[in-house]
């Protein structure tokens, strides 16, 4: 026993020299691993059911690393209720796959003797509906998360978000893309605005025009495109590789056969056709930090009385993250299935295999089927399982915890005046979501 | 004794307390400065699961879903009995019965609603729009049984085996009501098995007439999916598995959605029609085999054949091999072959040669 009353005060604030209240991060790459890993086994085994236990027991992990202040945050969202959500959302969406799907393969057939007129409807009905299951799973996850034992929170408001996003993407598109920037903003205002810890809101400051300045290297990248494109193509025409590249891409788009490649010279200065590896790693580069860049100044902008939000993320970082760990994670991946058919292939046999990858037409089928069917389920599964093992290892983690060591509270006087908000109780959890397939994302 | 922060669950505000048990070791008390003292329960204490290892843990307690304990170093906790027990499980009832209305849901649709709407939708569907449907689920089938390498399953083409493909088709022409348009194809698969799909599509696997031992079998095949045709049936299948492909893809979820969608294109081929139709289609075939002059036994020959090379439980066995009341219909299709019958062969034995070779 040390030190007098009260105990030790320092330990509770993590805060840099000015005050500021730092995030720390303290989870460990092997841990997710093994975490990932089992829990991803236990999926397999109960054919997908386990796959609610497996998000929940990553985000308890991944959130409780996080640590503002030095204070882990804590998710406290409940499997059952997440299986219970699917449930729902299960029971809404069949009517809509079911039997709206079923007229409008109908009416595709007989009005314009096809599929695709249907799937295209079908896909553009589920637009909205995606956009709604997004905002409900984001209110389930903020219902979910609490600091030092007060809730986070998302206003109701998802069919509001749902047609905001409909119409601020049709104008996105019908500008080219100019208007993004714009649609970025009050898309991620109408999100923050609706936020809160405790009894505190959220308010996202700022005007949409701020955002041009992280889409600049996006810009440069476009515009280098374009004059490259321009340069090969009239300027100083590269000849038949590039005219002949032109005509596939023609014909398989269009069905058009435009035969640039009739009469040109023979190809010359081919070289240039390297310069598109540079040029694709500016236009990856530029994605990634407009959308990061984006998400760093609005944060910066973001507020609660009392409270600042100061985010130093930094984009080069995250593409980075993204293109290296992605490649690691293919990687890791592949020596995963080698490891995986070594296994599966002395149990099955190599006809097996041969039925899995493809039926070769003239085979005899010797083996069983449901050895057949029981294989090709387990290999299918492994990799389902693998793919998202080394991807929660690679992508996610390092970037979790760059965002959360990257966010600062400057100013946090505020906090003493917060106090808790009512639980949201949440019926149908992100069963949307999960069942609209876009659960991917922690 | 042990340092804490102790959250009140009200505000986010740390208080430093110092964690002691109480004498009898029933309850910890957490003395906080300027303030009364927060008593827990020892026995409904629990940690926080899933957090990374470290010496930390964050403590709660089952009565009170807010109020946390953060300490720092764990080890020097008193003895928690049920620190890493379950909490009680809670609203169970409500989650049993929304994955029964779920379940319900699905069968609801699928059982029913789907086949009765494809049922209404199936008899005003035009006739081209009815060959599209056919086209567009004869091409899934090929992609889903061909090979990644290989493409598509090949449809067998080769000339003089088409022309008595052809020769077959056009005994039965006469049979087909409103001059309705037939495509007959055989697919290079070895499979013994025939289906029907929408718009008059009739395909044969190759295995089939390679099991086949005289052309009358092979015709009585065509002769049953005809049956098929002429009565819509496949019309109502190719539309129910259009709305129950997606019903089932959103059950399986992101993981099994490609399998089961593989699954029932097998199922397309697989039709299981009910007994009525089979036997409507039985019965339009022993009409039309008899009016082409071909005994309707042939179809019971083909049944029985197969049945005895195969056994009834071989998994590559076409449909109609595992239907139940098979015997039945091989007596039923015996029966229809009247005793002075006048038969005569619906192809050369040079044309049968052709067909046999159609793949080449």
């Amino acid at each position: 026993m040390q030190g007098g009353w009260p105990p030790a005060a320092s330990q509770e604030t993590t805060s840099s020299p000015d005050g500021a209240l730092t995030v720390g991060f303290v989870g460990r790459r092997g841990a997710v691993f093994w975490l990932a890993l089992t829990t991803g086994f236990w999926s397999i085994l109960t054919l997908g059911f386990y796959r609610f236990w497996m998000k929940t027991r990553l985000r308890r992990y991944f959130w409780g690393s996080i640590r503002p202040g030095g204070h882990p945050m804590e998710y406290v969202g409940d499997p059952w209720e997440k299986l219970l959500g699917f449930f729902i959302a299960v029971v809404i969406l069949t009517f809509y796959i079911g039997v709206v799907n079923l007229l409008l393969m109908f009416a595709s057939f007989t009005l314009f003797d096809g599929n695709v007129a249907g799937y295209f409807l079908s896909f553009l009905g589920v637009i909205p509906l995606w956009f709604y299951a997004r905002y409900r799973a984001r209110r389930y996850v903020l219902g979910r998360t609490r600091w030092r034992g007060v809730r986070f929170g998302l206003e109701p408001g998802a069919w509001g978000y749902a047609w905001r996003a409909c119409v601020h993407w049709l104008v996105t598109i019908c500008t080219l893309g100019i208007l993004w920037p714009r649609m970025t903003f009050y898309l991620e205002k109408y999100r923050t605005d609706r936020t809160f810890f405790g009894s505190s809101k959220l308010t996202q400051g700022g005007r949409w025009t701020m955002l041009y300045r992280a889409a600049l290297p996006l810009i440069g990248a476009i515009v280098a495109w374009v004059l490259w494109v321009v340069w090969i193509t009239f300027i100083d025409p590269i000849g038949e590789i590039w005219a002949a590249f032109l005509d596939e891409l023609l014909i398989e788009l269009l069905g058009y056969e435009a035969f640039l490649s009739k009469g040109t010279a023979k190809p010359k200065n081919v070289w240039r056709l390297w310069l598109l590896i540079p040029l694709a790693i500016t236009l990856y580069t530029g994605v990634v930090h407009y959308m990061f860049g984006a998400r760093r100044i609005m944060a910066n902008h973001k507020s609660a009385p009392g409270i600042a939000v100061r985010s130093n993320l930094r984009t080069g970082r995250i593409a980075w993250i993204y293109a290296g760990g992605t490649f690691f994670a293919y990687l890791v991946l592949t020596l995963g299935i080698i490891l995986l058919s070594l296994i599966v292939l002395p149990i099955f046999g190599f006809e097996v295999l041969a039925q899995i990858t493809g039926t070769d037409a003239d085979l005899t089928f010797d083996a069983p089927r449901w050895v057949a069917i029981t294989a090709s389920v387990i290999v299918y599964f492994g990799i389902f399982l693998l793919w998202s093992v080394v991807y929660n290892t690679f992508v996610t983690f390092p970037l979790m915890r760059h965002m959360a060591t990257t966010t600062v509270l400057p100013e946090h006087h505020g906090l003493q005046s917060v106090s808790q908000a009512a639980r949201d109780e949440f019926a149908e959890a992100e069963g949307f979501a999960e069942a609209l397939d876009l659960g991917a994302a922690i | 004794m042990t340092h804490a922060s102790y959250f009140n669950g009200d505000t986010p505000n740390p208080v430093p307390v110092y964690v002691t048990p109480s004498d009898d070791g029933a309850q910890i008390i957490l003395s906080r400065p300027n303030a009364d003292d927060v008593i827990w329960p020892a026995s409904d204490i629990r940690t926080v699961s899933d957090l990374p290892s470290g010496i930390d843990a964050v403590l709660r307690l089952t009565s009170d879903p807010v109020a946390r304990l953060y300490v720092q170093d764990a080890g020097t906790l008193p003895r928690l009995p049920h620190l890493n027990r379950r909490a009680p499980p809670k609203g169970r009832g409500r989650l049993a019965m929304w994955a029964a209305g779920a379940v319900a849901a699905v069968a609801l649709q699928i059982g029913i609603l789907i086949p009765l709407m494809a049922d209404q939708l199936a008899n005003f569907i035009p006739p081209r729009a009815e060959r599209a449907l056919g086209e567009a689920t004869f091409e899934q089938i090929r992609g889903a049984l061909g090979s990644d390498t290989l493409g598509p399953l090949r449809v067998c083409e080769k000339p003089e085996g088409r022309a008595a493909l052809n020769e077959m088709a056009a005994t039965f022409a006469p049979s087909i009501p409103d001059n309705g348009e037939i495509s007959v194809f055989v697919l290079n698969h070895p499979m013994i098995n025939a289906f029907a799909l929408p718009g008059g599509y009739v395909v044969f696997f190759r295995g089939l007439i390679d099991a086949a031992e005289t052309p009358e079998e092979v015709a009585a095949v065509f002769a049953h999916e005809l049956g098929h045709v002429v009565s819509r049936d496949p019309t109502r299948h190719a539309l129910r598995s259009a709305g129950s492909i997606g019903v089932l893809g959103l059950l399986f979820g992101d993981f099994a959605g490609g399998a089961v969608v593989l699954f029932l294109t097998e199922r397309l081929i697989d039709a299981n029609y009910t007994q009525a139709a089979e036997e409507a289609a039985d019965t339009f075939a022993h009409t039309v085999l008899e009016d082409a002059e071909i005994s309707p036994a042939a179809l019971g020959d083909m049944f029985e054949r197969l049945r005895k090379k195969h056994g009834d439980s071989d998994g590559t066995l076409s449909h109609f091999l595992s239907h139940p009341t098979l015997s039945d219909r091989i007596d039923k299709a015996r029966d229809a072959a009247p005793e002075d019958g006048d038969w005569s062969p619906i192809l050369t034995e040079q044309q049968w040669a052709d067909l046999q070779g159609i793949c080449g």
